[in-house]
C-alpha cells in the first residue's frame, strides 16, 4: 500500500471515519436465536454482537449452517430473536409491532434474495418500483433513471422476469433494493446461482452503490470472491462471530474460510 | 401406488372445496329420488286406504280420454239409475255419492284450507267408520280426524261450512276414523239430502257405490251390472277407480322428477367444472413431483391412475356425505313442492337404497370424468420436469381460439334463434343451440378473461392502488384458469338470470294483456283450487246482473272435449258482450260476430296446423252429447282468455251438464262511484266464498303472485349453482395462494402490509366473480331471449330484461367474491414471511 492517497480515496476514507463516529446502520447485542423446540432445537445464533457501519459494504461469511441467513433475517426484521436485541438505526426491532416492522422493511430496508426476487406478473420496471407502489409513493425519476442506468437494464425494462436471464433478474432485484434509497440493503448469497461473469457484474454494481451513492450493504455469502468486494468481512461459525477482516482480498478470505472449515 | 394415493390424500385441505361441491350436487340427486319415492308411497298409502268402503262404482263413461294429468270430467247419473242397479242380484249394499266443494271454517271464522289441497264435501257412505259420534242427520256434519285434531273441533261444536252456492251452519255429529285421503285436505260428510242440496243437483248423483255379497266376486258383479246399464254408464271396481286416481296424480307430478333431476344435473355439471379446474391446478402444481416420480420409474399409466384414484376417493366420500344430506334436502324439496301448491298427501320420507346408489354413482362419475383431462395431462409430464425450476407455468390464452369460439357461439345463437322462432324443430334446434353457445363460450372465455379482468379491475385499482393492480395481474396471468374458475359461476348466474328474464317477461305480458285488452271494471273468479272444486256457481252471473251498480255482465265458461283421442279445452263466451269486456283485434272481432250457437271459432295458427278453413266441420266429442261436427264460423288470433277453441254459452249449455263458470267480467253502470259500486258488488258476493272479486290492479297482483309462486322456487334451486360457483372461486384461490407462497412472502418482505395482502386476495376474488357474473349475464340475456321467444305463442308476448334485478344479481355475485376470499385471504395473511422465502422451500 502506498502512503499517498488520491483525492477520491481521501474523501472516501474521511467519509468512513466520520461514519464510524455516528450511530451504526444496524447492530445486534448478544443476539440469540433458537430454532425449533426440545431436543430438535438448534441454536442458530449464539450471542452475536455486531455493529454494521453506515456507507459500508459488509460481508457475512461462514460455512453452511453457521447462522448467516438467520443473522441477516433477524437484522432485517424478517425473524425475531430468542433473546438479545437488534437495532436498525436507533430503533429496537423487538419492540416493534408486525405493522411497524412491515413499514420499516418497506421504507428503510432493501432486499436481494438468493432466488425468487421478482413477481412474475410484473415487468422489470414494475418490479423495481414495487416497494414505492406499495407505499403509495412514486419514484424520483432522476434517481430511477440513474439506478437503471447503473444496473444496465435500460433496454430490458418492459420484459417480464421469465424473459430475463438469472443475472438480469438479480440486477432488477438490486435496482429495486436501491430505488427507495433504503438505509441498508440486505443481500443473501446474491451470486449463489450466477456464473462468475454475471456474479462479477452484480458485485461491481453493489460496490458502486456504496462508493458512488453512499449506500450501506450487508451481504451474506460463503464465496470468498464475492466477499472480497466488501469493506469488511464478519466471520460466523456455529452461531458465533469468530473473526473479522477489513479491506479483504480473495486470498485472505479463502485462507480464513479454510481455517474455519468452510 | 396405494401409498402415493394416501400421501396425496393428506392434501385434503385443498380438496375440501370440491368435496363440498360434489356433496351439494349429490344431495340434490339423492334428494330427488327420495322425494319421488316419498310421493309415490304417499299416494299408494292414500289409495290403499280409500278403497275399503265399496267394491263397485257405477259412473258415467268418459266421453274421451282425459288429458295426461287430470281425471276426465264425468256427467252425473240420474237418480233413477239407483233402482236399475238395485235389481242386479248379488248386491249387499248400495248408496249414491254426491261430492263437491265444501270448506270448513275454524273457530275464528277463517276458512280452513291447508296445503292448498282441495276441501271436499261428500254424502255419507255406509262404509264410513267413525272415531267418535254418529252419522250426520239434517243440519249436522261429520268431519275428518286430521282436521278435527288440528283445529280442535269436537262433537257438538257448531261450525260454518262454505259451499259453492252459499254457506250454512252445522253441528258436528261425528269424527271419521280415516285420516288420509288421496286428494282432500279436509272432508265434510253430510246426510244425502243436504249433500244433494249443496253439492249436487236435484235428481242427480255423482256415482253409485256398490258392496258385493260374499257370494259374488267384484268382477262378476261388475259384469252383471254392466250388462243392464245404459250405454253412457259403466260399472268399474273400486280398485280401478283408486288406481286411476293415483295414476293421474302421479302423472300430474310427472314433470317433477325430471325437473328436479335437471336442476341436480346443472349442479353436477357446475361441480364437475370445479373439480376439473381443481385437479388441473393440482397437477400443474405437482409437475415437479410428478416428474420426479417419472424419473424414478413411474409409468404414465401409473400417474394417471394416481390422479384418478385421488379423484375417485374424493368422489366417494363426498357423495356419501351428499346422500346423507339428501335426506334433509328431500324434506326441503317436499316443502318447496307443497309451497307451489301441488297437493301431496302427508307421509314420512321414504329412503330406498337406489337413492343412495344414484347419488354415489352420479357423484363418483362426475368427479372421475372431470378429473380425466387433468389425469391425462399428468401422464404428459416428462421426467425432466423434476429438474425444471419453475413448477408453475402460466398458460396464455391463444388468440387462435377467437375465430372458432366466435363462430361456434354465433352458430349456436343462430340455432337458438331458429328454434325459438320455429324456423326449425324447436327441441333439436334449442338443444344444438345451447350446446353450441356453451362450447363456443368455453373457447372464448379464456380469451375474454384477460381484457374483462382488466376492465373490472380498473375501478378497483383506482380505489385500492397497488394491491388491486397486483390482483388484476394475478387474474390475468393465467386466463385459462381464471376462465375455468369463473365458468361455474357463469352457469349459475346465467340460469338464475334466465329465470329472472322469463319471470319479468311473463309478468309484463300479463300486465300488458290486462292493461291493453281488459275493458271490464271487475272480474269475478273462483278462489278455490281449480279441478275438483270447479268454478263459480251459475247463480253468480244472475246475482251480478241484479246488482244495481252493475251495467254489463259477461260470463266465460270452460270445458274439456275430445279431438281424435286427445283432450282439448274450449271457452264458452257470450258473443254479444265479450268484446265489450276484452279488446280483440279487428279480425278476431269479426270472427266473434260470426259465432252462433251451432258453430265454433278456432285460433288461426291451430286451424293452419289442421289445414282447416272457415266452413269446415270440427269433430268435437263431448262427455254429455257424444261426437258432434261443429262448423268453423271464424278464425281468431286474440281472445279474452288464452284458448284455441271458442263456442257460445248456449252451445256450452247444450253439450255440458256442469254449469260452472270460469270467470265473470263486470262493467259498472254509467255514472256510479267506482269505489262504492265495487263495495256493493263485493257485498253481493259475500256469502259465496269461492267468488273472488278483483279490480284490475288486484287481478294484476294475483297474476304476478301466481307467476312468482311457480318460478321463485326454481330460481332458489338454481341459486345453489351460484353457491357452488362461489365455492369454486374460494377453492381456486386457496390453491393458487398455496402455489404462490413464495411470491406472497417476497411481497411481504419488500413491504406489503397484511391488510394490503388481504385486499389483494379480495380484489382477485371480486375480479373473478365479476368476470363469471358478467359472462353469466351475457348467457342470461341470450338464453332469456331464446326462452321468451320460444313461449311467445303461449302468451308471453313481451321480452323484458329486468335491468335493475340483473344488475343487482351481478353486483351481489361479484360482491359475494368477498365471501369466497375470506378463507384464502386469512390463509395468505397468516403466511410466515420467512417460511415463504426460505430457499429450502
Ligand atoms: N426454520 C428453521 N427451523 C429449524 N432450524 C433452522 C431453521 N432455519 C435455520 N435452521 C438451522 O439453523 C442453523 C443456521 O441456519 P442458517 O442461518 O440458514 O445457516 P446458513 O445461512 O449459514 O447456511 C442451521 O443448522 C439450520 O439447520
Ligand atoms: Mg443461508
Amino acid at each position: 500500500m502506498t502512503m499517498l492517497m488520491t483525492a477520491p480515496e481521501l474523501v472516501e476514507s474521511w467519509a468512513r471515519m466520520t461514519a464510524k463516529a455516528t450511530t451504526p446502520a444496524a447492530r445486534t447485542v448478544n443476539a440469540v436465536k433458537i430454532h425449533g423446540r426440545g431436543n430438535t432445537s438448534v441454536r442458530a445464533l449464539d450471542g452475536v454482537s455486531v455493529e454494521l457501519e453506515q456507507n459500508r459494504f459488509t460481508a457475512i461469511m461462514g460455512p453452511s449452517g453457521s447462522g448467516k441467513s438467520t443473522l441477516m433475517h433477524c437484522l432485517a426484521g424478517l425473524d425475531t430473536l430468542s433473546s438479545g436485541q437488534v437495532y436498525v438505526g436507533d430503533k429496537e426491532l423487538g419492540t416493534l409491532s408486525e405493522r411497524a416492522l412491515t413499514k420499516l422493511r418497506r421504507d428503510r430496508l432493501g432486499f436481494i434474495f438468493q432466488a425468487y426476487n421478482l413477481l412474475p406478473t410484473l415487468t422489470a420496471a414494475e418490479n423495481i418500483t414495487l416497494p414505492l407502489a406499495l407505499a403509495g409513493r412514486s419514484a424520483d425519476p432522476l434517481w430511477l433513471e440513474l439506478v437503471i442506468d447503473v444496473v444496465g437494464l435500460g433496454d430490458r425494462l418492459s420484459h417480464r422476469p421469465s424473459e430475463l436471464s438469472g443475472g438480469e433478474q438479480l440486477r432488477v432485484a438490486a435496482a429495486r433494493a436501491l430505488v427507495s434509497r433504503p438505509e441498508i440493503i440486505f443481500a443473501d448469497e446474491p451470486t449463489g446461482s450466477l456464473d462468475s461473469r454475471a456474479g462479477g457484474s452484480l458485485l461491481n454494481f453493489l460496490r458502486r452503490a456504496v462508493d458512488d451513492f453512499g449506500q450501506t450493504i450487508v451481504m451474506v455469502t460463503h464465496d470468498p470472491v464475492a466477499a472480497s468486494f466488501a469493506d469488511r468481512i464478519v466471520f460466523l461459525a456455529d452461531g458465533r462471530i469468530v473473526d473479522e477482516m477489513f479491506e479483504p482480498s480473495v486470498g485472505r478470505a479463502v485462507e480464513h474460510m479454510k481455517y474455519l472449515g468452510g | 401406488m396405494a401409498r402415493l394415493v394416501r400421501a396425496a390424500l393428506t392434501r385434503t385441505g385443498r380438496l375440501i372445496g370440491i368435496a363440498l361441491a360434489v356433496t351439494l350436487a349429490v344431495s340434490l340427486v339423492s334428494g330427488t329420488f327420495i322425494l319421488t319415492d316419498t310421493i309415490a308411497s304417499a299416494f299408494q298409502a292414500a289409495t290403499a286406504s280409500s278403497t275399503s268402503t265399496s267394491d263397485i262404482v257405477v259412473r258415467a263413461t268418459a266421453g274421451f280420454t282425459a288429458q295426461a294429468n287430470s281425471l276426465p270430467e264425468r256427467e252425473p247419473l240420474p237418480e233413477s239409475l239407483l233402482a236399475t242397479v238395485a235389481a242386479v242380484p248379488g248386491i249387499q249394499a248400495m248408496w249414491a255419492t254426491v261430492q263437491g266443494y265444501a270448506a270448513m271454517t275454524d273457530k275464528s271464522g277463517k276458512v280452513i284450507a291447508p296445503d292448498g289441497l282441495p276441501t271436499v264435501g261428500t254424502s255419507w257412505a255406509p262404509g264410513d267408520i267413525l272415531d267418535v259420534g254418529r252419522a250426520p242427520h239434517r243440519g249436522e256434519v261429520a268431519i275428518d280426524l286430521t282436521t278435527a285434531r288440528r283445529y280442535h273441533l269436537h262433537v257438538g261444536d257448531n261450525i260454518r261450512i262454505l259451499f259453492q252456492g252459499g254457506a250454512q251452519n252445522f253441528t258436528i255429529a261425528g269424527v271419521l276414523r280415516r285420516t288420509v285421503d288421496i286428494v282432500a285436505a279436509t272432508k265434510a260428510i253430510f246426510d244425502p239430502n243436504t249433500a244433494t242440496q249443496w253439492l249436487g243437483q236435484k235428481g242427480e248423483v255423482d256415482a253409485i257405490a256398490v258392496r258385493a255379497q260374499p257370494s259374488a266376486t267384484p268382477a262378476t258383479l261388475r259384469a252383471r251390472i254392466n250388462a243392464i246399464l245404459p250405454s253412457r254408464f259403466e260399472a268399474v271396481t273400486a280398485r280401478q277407480v283408486a288406481d286411476e286416481a293415483a295414476q293421474s296424480w302421479t302423472k300430474s307430478l310427472g314433470f317433477l322428477t325430471p325437473g328436479l333431476l335437471l336442476l341436480a344435473g346443472v349442479a353436477l355439471i357446475v361441480g364437475a367444472l370445479l373439480i376439473g379446474n381443481t385437479f388441473s391446478i393440482l397437477v400443474g402444481q405437482r409437475t415437479r413431483e410428478l416428474g420426479l416420480l417419472r424419473a424414478l420409474g413411474a409409468s404414465p399409466g401409473q400417474l394417471r391412475r394416481l390422479v384418478l384414484a385421488e379423484a375417485t376417493a374424493v368422489g366417494i366420500s363426498a357423495s356419501l356425505a351428499g346422500v346423507a344430506i339428501g335426506l334433509g334436502a328431500a324434506h326441503g324439496m317436499l316443502a318447496l313442492v307443497r309451497g307451489v301448491g301441488l297437493s301431496i298427501p302427508t307421509s314420512s320420507v321414504v329412503f330406498r337404497i337406489h337413492s343412495a346408489v344414484a347419488g354415489v354413482v352420479c357423484g363418483v362419475a362426475a368427479t372421475t370424468v372431470a378429473a380425466f383431462l387433468p389425469a391425462r395431462r399428468a401422464t404428459l409430464v416428462s421426467p425432466v420436469a423434476a429438474l425444471n425450476g419453475s413448477a408453475t407455468r402460466s398458460e396464455r390464452a391463444r388468440a387462435a381460439r377467437i375465430g372458432p369460439g366466435a363462430v361456434t357461439t354465433l352458430a349456436g345463437a343462430t340455432m337458438l334463434a331458429a328454434g325459438s322462432t320455429h324456423a326449425l324443430p324447436t327441441l333439436v334446434a334449442t338443444g344444438v343451440g345451447v350446446a353450441g353457445v356453451l362450447i363456443g363460450l368455453a373457447l372464448l372465455l379464456p380469451v375474454l378473461a384477460g381484457p374483462v379482468a382488466y376492465a373490472i379491475g380498473a375501478p378497483l385499482v383506482r380505489l385500492f392502488g397497488q394491491p388491486a393492480a397486483l390482483a388484476r395481474q394475478n387474474a390475468m396471468r393465467n386466463p385459462r384458469r381464471t376462465a375455468a374458475t369463473a365458468a361455474a359461476l357463469m352457469i349459475g348466474i346465467g340460469l338464475v338470470g334466465v329465470i329472472a328474464i322469463v319471470t319479468a317477461s311473463m309478468k309484463a305480458s300479463a300486465t300488458a294483456a290486462v292493461r291493453q285488452t281488459l275493458r271490464a271494471d271487475l272480474v269475478v273468479m273462483t278462489s278455490g283450487t281449480p279441478g275438483s272444486s270447479g268454478g263459480l256457481p251459475p247463480s253468480v252471473a244472475d246475482r251480478l246482473r241484479h246488482t244495481p251498480e252493475v251495467g254489463l255482465v259477461s260470463e266465460i265458461r270452460a270445458g274439456q272435449w275430445g279431438l281424435g283421442g286427445a283432450t282439448e279445452t274450449l271457452l264458452a263466451i257470450d258473443p254479444a258482450t265479450v268484446t265489450d269486456m276484452h279488446e280483440v283485434d279487428a279480425a278476431s272481432m269479426a270472427a266473434v260476430h260470426q259465432l252462433d250457437d251451432t258453430g265454433v271459432l278456432v285460433r288461426d295458427t291451430v286451424a293452419e296446423h289442421h289445414r282447416w278453413k272457415i266452413g269446415d266441420l270440427v269433430p268435437m266429442t263431448f262427455a254429455r252429447t257424444g261426437t258432434r261436427r261443429l262448423p268453423i264460423r271464424g278464425l281468431f288470433s286474440t281472445m279474452a282468455v288464452r284458448t284455441d277453441y271458442v263456442i257460445s254459452l248456449k252451445a256450452f249449455a247444450v253439450n255440458y251438464a256442469q254449469p260452472l263458470i270460469l270467470a265473470v267480467d263486470v262493467k259498472l253502470a254509467k255514472g256510479v262511484t267506482p269505489g262504492l259500486a265495487e263495495a256493493n258488488v263485493r257485498r253481493a258476493m259475500s256469502d259465496l266464498p269461492v267468488a273472488k272479486v278483483m279490480d284490475r290492479s288486484q287481478l294484476l297482483a294475483s297474476q304476478q303472485a301466481q307467476i312468482d309462486k311457480y318460478l321463485s322456487p326454481v330460481a332458489a334451486l338454481l341459486g345453489l349453482a351460484v353457491l357452488i360457483g362461489l365455492l369454486g372461486i374460494a377453492n381456486a384461490l386457496a390453491l393458487s395462494i398455496h402455489e404462490r407462497t413464495r411470491e406472497l412472502g417476497l411481497l411481504r418482505a419488500v413491504g406489503m402490509a397484511r391488510t394490503q395482502l388481504r385486499a389483494m386476495i379480495r380484489c382477485e376474488a371480486v375480479i373473478i366473480a365479476g368476470f363469471g357474473s358478467l359472462a353469466g349475464l351475457g348467457l342470461a340475456l341470450g338464453f332469456g331471449w331464446a326462452s321468451v321467444s320460444a313461449v311467445h305463442d303461449l302468451g308471453v308476448t313481451e321480452l323484458v330484461v329486468p335491468v335493475g334485478q340483473l344488475a343487482m344479481l351481478v353486483a351481489a355475485a361479484t360482491a359475494a367474491g368477498l365471501l369466497a376470499a375470506i378463507v384464502p385471504a386469512r390463509r395468505a395473511a397468516n403466511l410466515q414471511v420467512l417460511d415463504a422465502i426460505r430457499d429450502s422451500h
